[in-house]
This record gives structure tokens, sequence and C-alpha cells, in this order.
């Protein structure tokens, strides 16, 4: 990950309601710093993964000003949305590989579809491999890796253009805790060479032990952000 | 745009044919069949063109002199002819030339060529030529009005018609090619759709990862344009020898039917086609796309 290239996102007064009129986010207002590790809770339905697709323009807020790099999204010209996307790394609960290509191929998928030169390839791809633990696991293919061995693909993938956002939308939900805990080393690694992180999850034990930044979010809105938190609130 | 991403697409697009591969033949037949008819049309219209053409520029009015006319008469009337308006070319047809015609078309009729010969019956001649179709028939009645003229034959009606046959056939042809480019599209764009559907995962991360629009689409178009020219490629080589082997046919059991030669009209018409192919192929690929690209 380079250094230096650090994000910073602001949501003024976000709102988001989608075509069944289900309303998914209610007045949001959040601020992220360049450097930030947040972590995004709450229970299913409270409105994460709809946050979360705001960053990288995948849905756009129905009111409210969503800020990337200091720019509205809503605002960018069609032909500068892959140049967004291109800042923000994105990991799923699913991974989202390609079954018929190697771990190798996926990662260099990336940088391909962006035009990146062929020697920029051959000298990349290894490198993020090796940075994410899977440098003997290049000619595999999806099925033949262990689910965190797909995340640690899917990982190098979002990194490999040098993004200085990383999102994950429950990037642990489908791992059993020791493998969970090594993608959330592997992320931590990233932030601290400089990556702004945001992760939805449900994990509690990791959010827990972690001590970041937790915004808690229920019915849309955002119900709680502290520094250093914890998942949930201890009831008296 | 890169070379690699040039790589790219054409690997893509090959991936693409292959997994599709019976629904991608069926389409590039369905090309090819539609440009071998738009040829067939094509050829048709061309040749049928010249014919017209030929037809235009043969005689056009036969004015014939009465026997008794003396040859200053004759003189006369070629005067006369010579000074009409539109006429460019006044030809003197004498008994025995019209004798020797005649001899030529009737060669196996020896009866007849044995009594024509003991005595010509037939008349002394002059063919008018005129610039225009629409001076014949003035010509023609103006000629009938001459002293010593018996007789004036014009061939206005055939050359009409032909020209008028060729007009429809002109348009019908039109109509039908711009019904097959439809169904070309059509037929490319749905197989497009295949590969696209099949690859929706694909072209989603595609996005995610800050690909361009353009650099999704390509590929796609590549693979339809792969597909039309596949097809054209069909049609030519079959337009190619069914046309050699008709004017060869043609030039042995018909020779009075003047059909083009094969060139330089088959390798016009095959660049038409392969042209056509590839425009058809990628307006299809694009169409499939439209909805796929909206973010
Ligand atoms: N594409 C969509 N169309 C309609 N409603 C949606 C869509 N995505 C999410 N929702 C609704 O928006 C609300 C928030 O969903 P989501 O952001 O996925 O929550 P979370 O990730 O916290 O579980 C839910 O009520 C969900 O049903
Ligand atoms: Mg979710």
């Amino acid at each position: 990950m380079q250094k230096g290239l650090r994000g910073l996102i602001q949501l003024v007064e976000v709102w988001k309601a989608y075509p069944n009129e289900v309303i998914a986010l209610r007045e949001i207002n959040l601020k992220i710093d360049r450097g930030d590790f947040v972590f995004v809770v709450g229970p299913s339905g409270a409105g994460k993964s709809t946050l979360i697709r705001l960053l990288y323009r995948e849905d756009v807020a129905t009111r409210g000003q969503v800020l990337v790099h200091g720019k509205n999204v809503a605002r960018l010209r069609h032909s500068s949305i892959p140049l967004l996307r291109r800042t923000i790394g994105v990991i799923f609960q699913d991974f989202k590989l390609l079954p018929d290509r190697s771990a190798h191929d996926n990662v260099a998928f990336a940088l391909e579809v962006t035009e990146a030169p062929r020697r920029e390839i051959k000298r990349r791809v290894p490198a993020v491999l090796e940075l994410v633990g899977l440098k003997d696991r290049a000619r595999a293919f999806p099925h033949e890796l262990s689910g965190g061995e797909q995340q640690r693909v899917a990982i190098a993938r979002a990194i490999v253009n040098g993004p200085s956002i990383l999102v994950a939308d429950e990037p642990t939900g489908n791992l059993d805790p020791d493998t969970s805990w090594g993608i959330m080393n592997l992320l931590q690694t990233l932030n601290r060479n400089g990556a702004t992180i945001i992760m939805a999850t449900h994990a509690k034990t990791i959010v827990n032990a972690m001590k970041k930044r937790v915004v808690a979010m229920d019915h849309g809105r955002i119900i709680r952000d502290q520094a250093q938190g914890v998942y949930a609130h201890e009831v008296n | 745009m890169r070379s690699t991403s040039l790589a790219f697409g054409v690997r893509q697009s090959l991936r693409g044919l292959r997994q599709n591969a019976l629904m991608s033949l069926a389409s590039a037949l369905t090309v090819a069949l539609s440009l071998l008819v738009a040829g067939l049309f094509g050829l048709i219209i061309i040749n049928l063109g010249h014919l017209a053409t030929l037809a235009e520029r043969q005689v056009e009015v036969t004015v014939f002199l009465n026997d008794s006319l003396p040859d200053q008469g004759v003189r006369a009337v070629e005067a006369q002819l010579k000074a009409m308006p539109g006429v460019t070319q006044v030809d003197f047809v004498s008994k025995d030339e019209a004798l020797n015609r005649l001899k030529a078309v009737f060669a196996n009729d020896k009866d007849l060529l044995a009594e024509v010969e003991q005595q010509n019956p037939l008349y002394r001649s002059f063919e008018v030529h005129t610039d225009q179709p629409e001076h014949i028939q003035p010509t023609a009645e103006a000629a009938g009005k001459l002293n010593g003229v018996v007789k004036v034959n014009y061939k206005q009606d055939l050359i009409d018609r032909l020209f008028r046959v060729t007009r429809a056939i002109r348009v019908a042809g039109l109509v039908i090619m711009v019904v097959l480019a439809l169904a070309m599209v059509m037929i490319i764009s749905n197989t497009i759709r295949i590969t696209v559907f099949a690859r929706r995962h694909e072209i989603g991360i595609m996005k995610l990862v800050g690909a361009t629009d353009g650099f999704i689409r390509w590929p796609f178009v590549c693979e339809g344009m792969v597909l039309g020219l596949a097809g054209a490629a069909f049609a030519a080589v079959a337009l190619w020898a069914g046309y050699s082997w008709a004017w060869g046919a043609v030039q042995r059991g018909l020779p009075f039917i003047p059909l083009l030669p094969g060139q330089p009209l088959l390798t016009g018409l095959t660049v038409l086609i392969g042209g056509s192919g590839v425009v058809v192929g990628a307006v299809g690929s694009a169409l499939s796309l439209r909805r796929f690209l909206r973010v």
C-alpha cells in the first residue's frame, strides 16, 4: 500500500430511500479521517451495507451529500466514477472471486481492467500476494482455496491498485474465528501502512477486542459513534 | 487503447465465443444467410441495371424505306433524321445486310432461307439512336411522316418495362436489406446478451475495481464483430462460388444474356458484405450492453 495517499470521507445529512419506499438511511452525519479504522455495527437491516455502497457510488443518496476526497460523489461525471472506484478497495462477505481464474489472475484482473502496463502487473501482483500471505498459492483456483485464503485473494485484489480507502462489508461473515483473526490482522497491517478502513460487521468479539472507533446503527440511524468503542453498550 | 487491453479484449471475446459456441454458430449462420440474400439481391439489381443500360444503347428507332425510293430520296430521309432533336446516330441497313441478319437468327430454317434468298422481301432501313429515351417517341412519329418511309418500329415499351422492373426490384431489395439488417442486429444482440449475462459477475467486478465503460464494452463489441465477420465470410464464399458457376452456365447456355463478369463485381461485393458484418456486429453488441452499463 502506498503511504501518503490518504482518504477522507464525509456524509452530511444523508438519507437513502429505495424505490420500494424502504428508508435505509436517516439523517446520517459521519466524518472519517485519513488513517481511521472504523467498525460499522448494528443488527441486520440497520443500513450498514447501504452506507458502504454509497461510498463507492454503487448507489446514490436520496438526500444529503456524500463527500469522498472532498468531492460530492453524486455530482461526478459518469466517466469519473471509475476513477473514484480505483481509490477505494472493496471486500465482501462472499469474496466475489472469478471461479475460472487462479488467485494470481484474479488479482491481475483488477490491474488489467484499469489498463495498467504489463510490467506493472508482473511486479505488483506477486508483491501483493506475498503481503496477504499467499505467495505459494498463486496458481490455485478459488475452489482449491479455503475461505480465509479466498478472502485474502479478495483483499489482494482490492489493494493491488493502491487505493487509499478500504471498505469491507462483513468480510469475516463466512469465516471461522481463527481465520477471521488472520483477516483482521491483515486489515490492521494495511491500516498501519496508511489505509483508511471502514468495516461493517456482526463480529462482536472482534470489535470488542480491537478497540477501534465504532459507529453503531439501528433502523437507518447512527445511534452511537465512539472512539475505541465496543460492539454494544453495557446495559447497567 | 493500450496493446495489453487490445489483447485482453480479444482473449475475452474468444472466451465468450467458446463458452457460447452453439448460439454463436447459430447467429453467425443467420448473419451469413441474411448477407447471402442481400448479396444475391445486390447481384441481381446490378445485372438488371447493366441489362437495361445495354438495351437502351441498342437500336431505338428503326425506320423502314419503300423499295421504290431512289437513292436520292434515301439520302434526303437520312439528312432529315439527323436533323431531328436528340438524334445522335443514324445507320443505314441495306437489303443484303438485313438478309444476313435474318440468316444469323434463322440459321436452322433452311426452307425459309431458301425462299427469301430467291427474292429478298426485306426493306432497307435506318437505325436511329437518341441521346435520351424521351426523344424516342417524337422521333419515331416524325420519321413516320417522312416521304418514302413505310413503317417505323421502336422498343420504347420494352425498355420502359425493363427500367420499371429494375426499379421495383431495387426498392424491394432495399426494403428486404433493411429488414435483414435489423434481424442481424437483433440476433447478434441476443447472442451477446447471453454472453453478457453469463459474465455479469465479471462485469460487476470490473466496475467495482474501476474499469471504464469503454473497456468493459470493448470485448463484447469485439465478439459481435467476430460473429458478423464470420457470417460475412460464409456469405462471401457462397456468393463467389455461386456467381462464378452461374456466370459460366449462362455463358454456355444463354450467351445472349450479357451478365457482368465476376471481377471486379465480386471483390467489391465482398468488401461491402464484410463491412456490413462488422457494423452489424458492433451495433448489435453495443445495444445489448447499454442496459448493463448503467450504474
Ligand atoms: N436494493 C434494495 N432495494 C430495496 N430495499 C433494500 C435494498 N437493499 C437494502 N434494502 C433495505 O434497506 C434496509 C437496509 O438494508 P442494508 O443496508 O442491507 O442493511 P444491513 O447491511 O445493515 O443489514 C433493509 O430494510 C433492506 O431490506
Ligand atoms: Mg449488509
